[in-house]
Order: structure tokens, then C-alpha cells, then sequence
């Protein structure tokens, strides 16, 4: 794309030359870096001597700007570099920032920002109220469309394998809304209540939070939302879907990586049977998981949230072969076989009775069978979770004493540390370094069990040591029970001869798609991974379901991107944004029931947070990624607008010339610390109190920041930032005087009985009608103290302390109070300019503003050929003088252009 | 009313999505003023101007004409 002009920076400089040049005929490229044009002009109340509306004035040029059939705008972009070509023409990058919002949709109505759960400083407002991370930069922005402030992907809703929203729900929870977050977590996976109880949180482990003082418990938290949500809604809120697309697939298996692909086919038309070998759905969750973790009724409501979609499961159903499901008419089939069998340990005396397999075991007992432990000796061997819920299991099933006999030491133990201490406090014996050899029998029954002790050697393929056996140090034990916990392996072998496995016996599979060697057929969840969290199978089982819709729909499966979340915000970068550092906050602790009460029933031992403990819990939460990806908004946006795949977009535009109109900077008061911003609440800046006097105002009317107080006797500080060697600015930046006799006349005419008082060193006032406008308010009754402030001080009752050095009367320094001040900041130059262009191109004067060559004779031109300066990016300006000088800036690039066009 | 220990701006923030229904019901039983609130509430009344603010933006809160003579606005829950 070739333009004649590109113009960086749409303030009223930038505008005022686009509409210069276009109204010449030139094509102008506008960039912008904010979500709308209009720079700090359309922020202001009214503009100086004239008091004009500054909204008034602005909002047509903005308009006019942005529908010029010569000027395009581009918002929410930045210039990256430009480059001069050779043949004097300009090579431009930029980006435009993802809004997260089709501004061709987006009507510009505010609904999501009503909608928003995040909370954010207005930057547009300088910080004086909270906006949301949806939002609509200011009310007469032009474009007038929202944008979503997002940063990244929280880290914790990034780790997350099955693509839960963890921060989108905290959000929620936060703000009381807990359906929402019900409905929320449903959209990325159907389980909530098994997950919210049994799921190992990798969320958690990546919480920023847990660098401070402790992580969310966002585990915890979900219990929270979906114990309340199913305890008002005991059954799904909804049926079947109407949009039925005719097609069938076949589930086999009814665990977590089925039920979650059977939800997700069901949800968008497919009618899904399941196949279940056993007498009840749920796979894992049900057989594997003891109710003391997960309780059954929590299984069968999740479960009915995927039945309640249409979805047929059918138990006792063992499959017998694939070609069975095609002669049925499925038209897909997603293997989800899960691992039910143990691995053997490859030892004598396995197969003797008093010996189980921990997955039997853990079936049994979780189907309320009595197992032979009662007042007996229970050895359980292994180091991982299901070793521990074994143990735990056989206590609470009578067992008289029960140790856990590991290999490696307790550091190393695949099992969570939580866990396992959990399993010590109920009493529970741990035996370390510790293996079977072989189990003795004697009446047909397990008698002893011979072991021997390890010790650790070097490290293996996982990293951890390997345990060598100590020769020699064999011991034989009476045993009654043994539970073997060595591992599980994939249900794989009914289809042996049907779908390619690997060597594990798990099925071989395209690990984007999941498709396996039989057209057709889908594998996913554990038979594919191998033994995994809940949370992975059901992410397996949404994959799964997207690849398996295309294949019915006739698309190709490759070239499509499933899961497309942003990156996730590194910690750091969070931490580094917060101004004061976040408070302490100790984190709620998650109760459970005393070992000594919970071992007498299956009752779930964790305890649930209160209400109260889930919204403080929720309210720790960081926003890392500031949008939380709650979708309140999506559900607002009857434009449906919302776009959360936009992504930054490279553009690479040639142009003709530039014009730099990029502005300037305000100077920040928090240098000049002994004015108190940022340590007293009324300490606050000249813009701060134009937004206030603004008929777009942050508050319902002048009052100050500290209590919502009408202020009546008001101070403004002069030259703050400027005329000022100590912070190494001379300058006077030649607006702060007539601004702050703008704003005293406006706050004299809001406040009539308020006293408004000017420090000030000198008061220049130089432009046209500036000298009848100071003498206007002098009348109207504004004090002119003519002094250089030293310090603010707050009195400790709000109110400040102004120390002065009065120079109209004696020299001598005095005090006085004041209950709001107002610090009249001073410009400074903004360096963004330079770093457009490569090797110091682009000159800078001693103040550090863009440099003009000549600016008496030759207005606009820099040192580079070709490049121009308007407005405030060469030297503070009043408003006035910047149109003036964006006017003359755009002649210079007028005569440029057509002297490179006629070769002169 | 003392000088008040200042936190993090984007914390105070967040805090409104807890403090709103907090303030919303003490409101909905009488309208009170923003020092009447930080009172009732035992929070620092710089936050809960903030919150204030934040609520009546957003059309939870509406304030009630205020007599010149008087200091403050009282708020209420908005209609």
C-alpha cells in the first residue's frame, strides 16, 4: 500500500496536518497508538482564553479526519521502523494491536464493558476511577469501538491441558457470579465437579501469587462454584440440542476423555452412544478415585451434565470390534479405553489369593464391597497416587495396620506431597527404599512377603535415581493383603488386531488429531498417553471431538489450528506492574476433616470453602493476563463482535514522506517527591482536575480523590516540572499558567464557595486574550501568591500543608492549608520519534524534541529529507500554536511532495 | 480521618468486585455519604471512593442532589 504522507501520532497535530494534506489531495496514512485519535486535546474541559468546550472543538476534527476519503486511520498501531529508501521514499513497519474486538461489528454500545469482570485503572481518566479491561477508550473516542486490554494468557488458564478458563472463573467468582463461572468452565470442559475435587490443579503450581505469599486455591475455588451451582441446579439446565446434524459416532469407554468427547460431539449436533464395558459409567473417576476424594453423587451429576446432551451410554457393553460399530452405522468411533490393569511386577506369588491389583482393589471398595482387610496387615506397593487412595482405601475398610512400601525414598515418590502426607497423618506407614522379592503362600492363601532393601543409584530416564537392590539383605515378613500399585497400562488389547499400538500397548496416533491407523477411528485419553491427570484425558477427549467433527463434516484435518492461546504473561512482568507491591494476603486454607473422624466413613474428607473464603480467595487473583477471558462479554455483545483470535497483525506500508506529530509527555510529580504525589491522595495533577472539571468526568462532580469531599480551598502549584534545574528541565513549558487560570475560573464557577489560591513564580501570560484572562480571574477572585512552593505535607486528616517561600512580601517562608492540590505539571519532550528510524537519524534538540532544521525560515523540516515535525513533538505549544505549526508542517510536506513529483 | 498507608492502585481496584455487593446492600437500606461507608465498612475511605466511583460509573450507584451548604454526596443504590 503506498500513501504520499505518513503522519504518526493523532493528536490534534497529527489531525490537523491529515486533514491539511488530504483536503490537498494527498493520500495520508494516520497512525495511532491509543484506540482512538484525539491525543490529550479531546481529554481536556475547555481550552484557554476563550473557554471553548475542548470536545467541542475536537470531536469534529476527529470525525472529520477519520471519514476524509483521503486519510486512512489506523488505531491501536504502532510504527515499528521506518526506513528511507534510496529512491527517497519511506519503507514502513508497523503493528496493529490485537483489540480483541471486530471494530466492523462493533457498534460501540458499552455492553461489555458493563459485562467486564476485570478491573482496571482508567488511564484515560489518569487513574482517578477504575475502568475494566473491556472497554471503550473514552465517550467521544473515534473509532468509538472497544477494545479488550489483554497482555497474554494468565499463566494459570495457559497451563491448563484442557484449556479451562482457571482465571476467566476466579474472575467470576470474585464478582459473585458464580453461575457464570459454572457456565463458563462448561465451555472448555464438561466435569467440573470431579475436576474440582480430584483434579492435581497445574494451574495452581504456575500461580503468580505463590511468588508472593501463597497461590490461589483455584481448585478450591471451583468446588466452591460448582457445589453451589449444582446444589441449585440438581439437574442440567438444558436438553438435547435442536440442530441435529445427522451424524453417529460410537465412544468407547466411558471415562473422562469419552464423556468429555461424547460432550462436546453432542453439544454441536452428533448423536453419541458410549460403550461401557462395566455396570456404571465413569471410568476413573468412579473405579479409580475412593468417594473419600470424589464422591460418587458429584460423578453422577457430572456425568449427567453429557447425558442430559442426548448422549446415550450404554453399560455392560463391552465392544468386541471396530467393524461391529461401522456395521451399526456409526460414522466415527473415539477409542477412550482408559488404563484399568496393572502392570505386572513380574514376581512369584502375584496371583495368590490376599493379593490384588490396586485397581481392582480401589473398584471394589469404591463400589461399596466389603474387602478382605478387615483387622489385617495390608502392604501396598508403589509410590504414586494410586498407591496412596489404595492405602487409604484399606484403612478405611477396616485394615489393621497398612504401609506403603515404596522403592525410592519419600522425596521421590510420584505421589503429591499433600497426599502423602495425608496418608501418614491417618497413620499410615511408609516403608522406603523397600521392594518385593517374591509372596509366599500357605493354605491357598498370601502368608508372607519376602523383600529386600535398595539403595539409590544413578539417575534414570525420568531423572530420578534407580533403585539398585542391596545384596544380601533379604527379609522375609508375615503378610495378610498386598496391593500392588506398580503402574498402569492401557485397555488396549481387545483391539490388537485392528488399530496400530506402540510398544507401551497404547494405540499410535496423530498426536495434533488423534486419528489412529483405521480411518475413522479416533483414540484419546490414557490408551494414548498412558496414566495422566483427569484433566488431560478430558482435554484428549475435546480434541478428540474437534477433529472428529471436521472428519464428519469432510474437512481436511491438518492446516487447523485447535488450540490457539495467546502466551502466557511471565510472572515477572506482573509483579513489575504493581506500583506499591500487592498486599499480603494470607491464602484461605483448605480444611479437611481430622484423621481420626474421616477414617470411620467414606465421607469426602476435604472440606469446602465458605462463600466468604471463595470470593477473598478468588480476589488474591493477580489478573496476570488483565483480561481474565471470563466472556461476560462475549455474552453482551449482541453484535457478537468479540474476538479473542485476533492477533498482532505486521503491516508494511510504503509512503512518500512523514510527518512525526507524536506529542509530548506530561512530566511526572512523583520526581519532585517533596510535592507529595502519590503519598497523599489530594496531591494531584493539572490533568487529573481537567478530567475532573470535564463534562466526561470520572466523578459526579469537583470533589477530591481522598473521600469524595467537595474541596473549598484549593492550591495549584506552578512550574511543577518546569523552569526546574533539579530535575533537568529549564523549559518553561508555557501552558501551566493559563491552564491553571482556566481551571480556577472553572472551579470558582462548579465550586462558588471555594477559595482558590495560585503559587506561582512568574505568570506568563503572552498569547492573544492570555493577559485579559489572568486579569478575569484575579477579579473573579482567584489568589495570586507569587512564591516557590517547597514542600507538601498532608496534616494527617487529609488536608495539606503548603510551605512557601513568599516572595510578594517579605521572602520569608510560610505555610498554609489547602484540602486539594494541584501539582500544574509541566511537558516534556516524548522520545518515541526517534526510535522509528535507525542509526540517530532523526535529530534531536538540546531539550530532547525532535529537532527542526531550521525553524524560523524552514518550519516542520528535520535532518531528515523527506521527514517533518508538527506540533508538540519540536517544542511545547499551546494549542493554538500547534495548529498553527501542524498547518505549516503540512505545507512543507505539500512542497516536498511536489517538488519530488516535478523533479524541482 | 488519618493519612492512610497507600496500596497498589490495581489491587485497590480489584477489590470493588468484592466490596460492590458490600456496598450495595448497606445502601439499599439508607443512602450515606463516602465517609459514611469507609465507616460502616471499616475500609480506608480513599478505596471506597474508588469503589464509589467505580459502581456509580458502571450504574450501580446514583448520588443524591447535594445542598451546597453540605461537603458530600450521598449515594444510592441507582433505579
Amino acid at each position: 500500500m503506498h500513501y504520499d504522507v505518513l503522519i504518526v501520532g493523532g493528536g490534534i497535530a497529527g489531525m490537523e496536518s491529515a486533514l491539511t494534506l488530504g483536503d490537498m489531495g494527498y493520500k495520508v496514512l494516520l497512525v495511532e497508538k491509543e484506540a482512538s485519535i484525539g491525543g490529550k486535546m479531546i481529554l481536556l474541559s475547555k481550552v484557554f482564553p476563550t473557554l471553548d468546550c475542548s470536545s467541542c472543538i475536537s470531536t469534529p476534527k476527529m470525525a472529520a479526519t477519520s471519514h476524509h476519503p483521503n486519510v486512512d486511520v489506523l488505531v491501536y498501531s504502532e510504527v515499528e521502523e521506518i526506513r528511507r529508501r534510496e529512491d527517497g521514499t519511506f519503507a514502513v513497519r508497523l503493528v496493529k494491536k490485537p483489540t480483541f474486538v471486530d471494530p466492523s461489528a462493533c457498534t460501540g454500545c458499552g455492553d461489555c464493558e458493563l459485562a467486564c469482570s476485570v478491573a482496571i485503572p482508567d488511564k484515560f481518566n489518569f487513574d482517578l476511577v477504575a475502568g475494566r479491561a473491556a472497554h471503550i477508550a473514552f465517550p467521544q473516542a473515534v473509532p468509538k469501538k472497544a477494545v479488550i486490554h489483554k497482555t497474554g494468557t494468565s499463566p494459570c488458564s495457559h497451563t491448563c491441558p484442557g484449556g479451562v478458563k482457571a482465571h476467566g472463573y476466579v474472575s467470576l467468582v470474585r464478582s459473585g457470579r458464580y453461575e457464570e463461572a459454572f457456565h463458563l468452565h462448561m465451555e472448555d470442559a464438561p466435569l467440573p465437579g470431579s475436576l474440582s475435587r480430584a483434579c492435581y490443579a497445574p494451574c495452581e503450581d504456575q500461580c503468580t501469587r505463590g511468588e508472593i505469599e501463597g497461590k490461589v486455591p483455584v481448585r478450591a475455588i471451583k468446588r466452591f462454584l460448582v457445589d453451589h451451582y449444582y446444589e441449585n441446579h440438581p439437574e442440567p439446565e438444558y436438553g438435547p440440542p435442536g440442530n441435529r446434524n445427522g451424524k453417529k459416532v460410537a465412544i468407547v469407554g466411558s471415562g473422562p476423555a469419552g464423556l468429555s468427547a461424547a460432550y462436546f460431539l453432542a453439544r454441536r449436533g452428533t448423536r453419541v452412544t458410549i460403550f461401557e464395558a462395566g455396570p456404571e459409567a465413569g471410568g476413573m473417576l468412579r473405579h479409580g478415585i475412593p468417594p473419600f476424594r470424589l464422591p460418587r453423587e458429584v460423578v453422577d451429576r457430572d456425568i449427567r451434565n453429557v447425558t442430559a446432551l442426548g448422549v446415550e451410554i450404554r453399560t455392560r457393553s463391552p465392544v468386541a470390534s471396530l467393524a461391529s460399530l461401522k456395521a451399526r452405522g456409526f460414522d466415527a468411533t473415539f477409542l477412550a479405553l482408559g488404563t484399568m490393569e496393572g502392570q505386572d511386577l513380574g514376581i512369584p506369588g502375584t496371583d495368590l489369593p490376599g493379593v490384588y491389583e490396586s485397581m481392582d482393589f480401589l473398584a471394589a471398595g469404591n463400589a461399596g464391597n466389603r474387602l478382605d482387610v478387615e483387622g489385617k496387615r495390608v502392604a501396598v506397593i508403589g509410590g504414586g497416587n494410586v498407591a496412596i487412595d489404595s492405602a487409604r482405601m484399606a484403612l478405611r475398610m477396616g485394615a489393621e495396620k497398612v504401609t506403603i512400601v515404596y522403592r525410592r525414598r519419600r522425596a521421590e515418590m510420584p505421589a503429591h506431597e499433600w497426599e502423602v502426607q495425608a496418608a501418614l497423618d491417618e497413620g499410615i506407614e511408609l516403608k522406603e527404599l523397600r521392594a518385593p522379592v517374591r509372596f509366599h503362600g500357605e493354605g491357598g492363601r498370601l502368608s508372607a512377603a519376602e523383600w529386600i532393601s535398595m539403595k539409590l543409584g544413578e539417575p534414570d530416564a525420568s531423572g530420578r535415581r534407580r533403585p539398585v537392590p542391596v545384596k544380601g539383605s533379604e527379609t522375609t515378613l508375615p503378610a495378610d493383603a498386598v496391593v500392588l500399585a506398580v503402574g498402569l497400562r492401557p485397555s488396549t488389547g481387545p483391539f490388537a488386531d485392528e488399530v496400530e499400538r506402540n510398544a507401551d500397548d497404547t494405540f499410535k496416533v496423530d498426536p495434533e488429531t488423534l486419528a489412529t491407523s483405521v480411518p475413522s477411528v479416533f483414540a484419546g485419553g490414557d490408551d494414548v498417553t498412558g496414566p495422566s491427570m483427569i484433566i488431560e484425558a478430558i482435554a484428549q477427549g475435546k480434541r478428540a471431538a474437534f477433529y472428529i467433527e471436521r472428519f464428519l463434516e469432510g474437512k481436511p484435518l491438518s492446516g487447523i489450528i485447535f488450540d490457539a492461546r495467546l502466551p502466557a504473561v511471565e510472572q515477572k512482568a506482573v509483579l513489575d506492574r504493581t506500583t506499591e507491591g500487592p498486599s499480603l494476603r494470607a491464602p484461605s486454607e483448605v480444611r479437611e476433616r481430622l484423621a481420626g473422624e474421616r477414617l470411620r466413613s467414606m465421607d469426602e474428607i476435604e472440606l469446602p470453602l465458605t462463600e466468604e473464603e471463595a470470593r477473598y480467595s478468588a480476589n488474591r487473583c493477580l489478573d496476570c493476563g488483565v483480561c481474565s477471558e471470563c466472556r461476560q462479554c462475549v455474552t453482551a455483545c449482541l453484535a457478537d463482535a468479540i474476538r479473542f483470535d485476533m492477533r498482532p497483525e505486521e503491516k508494511t506500508v510504503e509512503a512518500g514522506s512523514v510527518l512525526v506529530s507524536t506529542g509530548f509527555r506530561l512530566f511526572d510529580p512523583a520526581r519532585k517527591p517533596e510535592y507529595g504525589f502519590g503519598q497523599h491522595p489530594n496531591v494531584i495533577t493539572a490533568m487529573q482536575m481537567d478530567r475532573i472539571l470535564a463534562p466526561t468526568r470520572p466523578y459526579n462532580a469537583v470533589m477530591r480523590p481522598s473521600d469524595g469531599m467537595a474541596p473549598s480551598n484549593i492550591a495549584y502549584v506552578l512550574c511543577t516540572g518546569s523552569r526546574d534545574c533539579t530535575i533537568e528541565n529549564r523549559l518553561c513549558s508555557r501552558v501551566c499558567c493559563m491552564y491553571s487560570i482556566k481551571q480556577a475560573q472553572l472551579l470558582m464557577g462548579a465550586l462558588p464557595l471555594a477559595e482558590v489560591t495560585i503559587y506561582y513564580i512568574d505568570i506568563r501570560a503572552f498569547g492573544k486574550g492570555y493577559e485579559e484572562f489572568y486579569v478575569q480571574a484575579k477579579g473573579m477572585g482567584v489568589r495570586f501568591v507569587k512564591g516557590k512552593v517547597g514542600k507538601v505535607e498532608g496534616n494527617g486528616g487529609g488536608n495539606l500543608v503548603v510551605r512557601y517561600e513568599d516572595v510578594s512580601v517579605d521572602g520569608k517562608p510560610r505555610e498554609a492549608e489547602h484540602d486539594l492540590v494541584v501539582l500544574s505539571v509541566g511537558l516534556s519532550a516524548n522520545p518515541d520519534a526517534f526510535g522509528f528510524f535507525q542509526k540517530n537519524l532523526l535529530a534531536a534538540d538540546p531539550f530532547s524534541y525532535v529537532k527542526e532544521i531550521d525553524e524560523d525560515l524552514e518550519p516542520g523540516k528535520t535532518s531528515i529529507e523527506g521527514v517533518f515535525v508538527a506540533g508538540t513533538a519540536s517544542a511545547i505549544r499551546d494549542i493554538p500554536d500547534t495548529i498553527l505549526h501542524s498547518g505549516a508542517a503540512a505545507v512543507q510536506v505539500a512542497a516536498y511532495l511536489e517538488g519530488r513529483r516535478t523533479g524541482r | 480521618m488519618g493519612e492512610e498507608k497507600r496500596r497498589d492502585l490495581g489491587e485497590v481496584l480489584r477489590d470493588e468486585m468484592v466490596m460492590k455487593d458490600r456496598i450495595f446492600s448497606l445502601l439499599r437500606d439508607e443512602p450515606k455519604t463516602i465517609p459514611e461507608i469507609a465507616e460502616a465498612l471499616s475500609c480506608p475511605v480513599r478505596e471506597v471512593t474508588l469503589w464509589v466511583m467505580a459502581m456509580r460509573r458502571y450504574g450501580s450507584l446514583e448520588e443524591l442532589p447535594k445542598p451546597r451548604a453540605e461537603d458530600y454526596f450521598r449515594y444510592k443504590p441507582a433505579r
